[in-house]
């Protein structure tokens, strides 16, 4: 395939997943509704325990980072999941295209809505709760950033192997999954406050490099040596990992006759 | 040349974690099927004709056997047949919220088309399956036949050499059919597209295919022109008789006939011979008192062939 190809097989999904979003009420939910409501949530609770501007930062900033990722990696999976619902599956794969044309796609428009949500709700943290997301400066906040989108998209590639291996049973994946590593990559909590072993597994994850690195600047020292360098480094091993993973469910789904049974 | 070279194709389903069943789809089925043919793949429900397009269009791995599609091989090199196939099914489906235009426009670019190119061909495939009045509608929208129409414009999206028909006219009302069949011999007359075709309808397949497979069981049972088709499975020809009075009760157990029917005032009696027969039984029925008041001798209806075959 030429490279125009190649991103005219991106744009595809990526447009389709934008028409599919424009005309869906549920989505405008997704990025306006749960989004405000956490940082109202959030930010009310540490009004109610008077705690500092730097630990009302710090719980901001899991809450704000928690709808960004969520958001984001909701349209990733639903790239398949769409497929899956209207079992139109097998079309797609019957084209000449790779899985990273459709993750690649999804993801565009998953960052562009996760930035949505994310200047949505950093906005309302400022005006109700004073909370500064450029404070740390326009670079430490567009590493953040990409950080969330690069886990975001690791788990939601992971979420789509998962619908691929085992069908639309696997759909709650989609909800689940990210919740689970946001909870381990300590969103609300420093990861030292997990038990030892869970704490390892944080380590594992690279929304916890990103995350420590970002509120190093809102006065809570950072717990390890090189946090973005590492993040970036497990994101990209990972995004290799379930990229790769995705490929073997297609496959095996193009094997078991999954495929076809999730078009009938 | 060879449009699809098959060779002992074998698929078997597994199912089940704990009690693994095992349920064979396909048991050696070899086709040859030249370039600018139009193939029929006929059989009864469950006799593995769908598993075998889909091997044959790349959207499932055989498990044995030896598939070439288009000169390559459906195993090593399915990424360069995917970009010169396309499939169409009777019962598809896409997006329920996307319009028509939206839907080509996507499975388009998914073959690298862009810019003018693929808003021509979207208009052109719009205009050539009489959707264009309709490409503002969500799919959801759409009636049965329009529906079909519409996954028959999506598989010609990247002019392919070689397209699966999967029951194209299924559910549809005849004369939306007889045109989607027009189109479909359009399409290998005007392009020298090779079709594969499964359908339940025999008139369908004698009326396009120049050859024919009958599948049973995972197995090819016979294959050949309907001509042959109706030679090989010798069931006999067929005497179609009207008569006054219009019964004669006694011709079902007359000598040679296999089966009587009754269709339309008329008595079709299956024989084994009808050189033979038909001097025998004008004289029985002359003796009877009966007047015949016309008869026909033709050979068996393809459907009369698809009945013995699946008995």
């Amino acid at each position: 395939m030429s490279w125009r190809a190649e991103a005219v097989a991106v744009w595809a999904f990526a447009l389709r997943n934008l028409q599919m979003a424009s005309r869906n009420v549920f989505l405008i939910f997704e990025i306006l509704f749960w989004p405000v409501l956490g940082v109202l949530m959030i930010g009310l609770m540490t009004s109610f325990l008077r705690l500092t501007p730097e630990s009302t930062a710090f719980l901001l900033i899991g809450q704000i980072t928690m709808s960004t990722v969520h958001v984001c990696q909701l349209d990733v999976a639903y790239s398949v999941l769409y497929d899956v619902w209207s079992k139109s599956i097998k079309h797609g794969f019957l084209a000449p295209i790779g899985v990273h044309h459709l993750t690649l796609g999804s993801w565009l428009v998953g960052m562009l809505r996760g930035l949505v949500v994310f200047a949505l709700a950093a906005a309302l943290g400022r005006w109700t709760f004073g909370f500064h997301p450029l404070q740390p400066g326009v670079l430490a906040l567009a590493t953040f950033l990409a950080g969330c989108f690069l886990t975001a998209w690791v788990v939601s590639v992971s979420v789509c192997a998962l619908i691929m291996l085992l069908g639309a049973r696997a759909e709650t994946a989609a909800w689940a999954c990210v919740n689970f590593i946001l909870v381990l990559a300590g969103i609300y909590y420093p990861i030292d406050v997990l038990p030892g072993p869970v704490a390892a597994v944080a380590m594992a994850i690279p929304l916890t490099y990103f995350l420590d690195a970002y509120r190093a600047h809102f006065g809570f020292p950072s717990s390890f040596t090189a946090p973005v360098a590492t993040g970036f480094a497990l994101s990209a091993a990972y995004a290799a990992l379930s990229h790769w993973a995705l490929w073997a469910a297609v496959r095996h789904a193009r094997r078991s006759g999954l495929l076809l049974k999730m078009s009938e | 040349m060879l449009a699809i070279d098959a060779r002992d194709v074998v698929k078997t389903f597994r199912s089940g974690v704990f009690r693994r069943r095992a349920t064979a789809a396909l048991s050696g089925v070899s086709l040859a099927v030249p370039r600018g043919a139009i193939f029929g793949v006929l059989g009864p429900n469950g006799a593995g004709k769908t598993t075998l397009l889909s091997i044959l269009a790349t959207l499932l791995i055989p498990d044995g056997g030896q598939v070439t599609v288009l000169g390559h091989d459906v195993r090593r090199e399915a990424t360069l047949i995917r970009r010169r196939l396309n499939m169409a099914s009777g019962n598809a489906s896409f997006l329920w919220n996307q319009r028509p235009a939206e839907i080509l426009a996507f499975y388009g670019r998914l073959y690298g088309l862009s810019g003018r190119a693929l808003r021509r061909r979207v208009d052109d495939l719009l205009e050539l399956c009489e959707l264009t009045a309709y490409r503002r509608v969500a799919y959801n929208a759409l009636s049965t036949g329009f529906k079909q129409r519409l996954a028959l414009a999506k598989s010609l999206v990247n002019d392919p050499e070689l397209l699966f028909l999967d029951e194209p006219t299924l559910g549809l009302d005849p004369d939306v059919a007889a045109r989607l069949r027009g189109r479909i011999a359009d399409l290998r007359r005007e392009r020298g597209m090779t079709i594969v075709l499964t359908t339940h309808y025999m008139r369908e397949a004698e009326q396009l295919c120049d050859e024919i497979a009958f599948i049973k069981g995972g197995r090819v049972l016979a294959r050949g022109t309907a001509g042959e088709l109706k030679r090989q499975i010798r069931i006999g020809e067929v005497i179609a008789f009207r008569l006054d009075p219009p019964a004669a009760p006694w011709l079902g157990e007359a000598a040679g006939v296999l089966r009587c029917v009754t269709h339309d005032g008329r008595i079709e009696c299956t024989v084994d011979e009808a050189e033979k027969r038909l001097p025998e039984l004008l004289r029985r029925l002359h003796d009877e008192g009966a007047v015949v008041r016309d008869v026909q001798v033709r050979e068996p209806e393809l459907e009369e062939v698809f009945v013995e075959l699946a008995r």
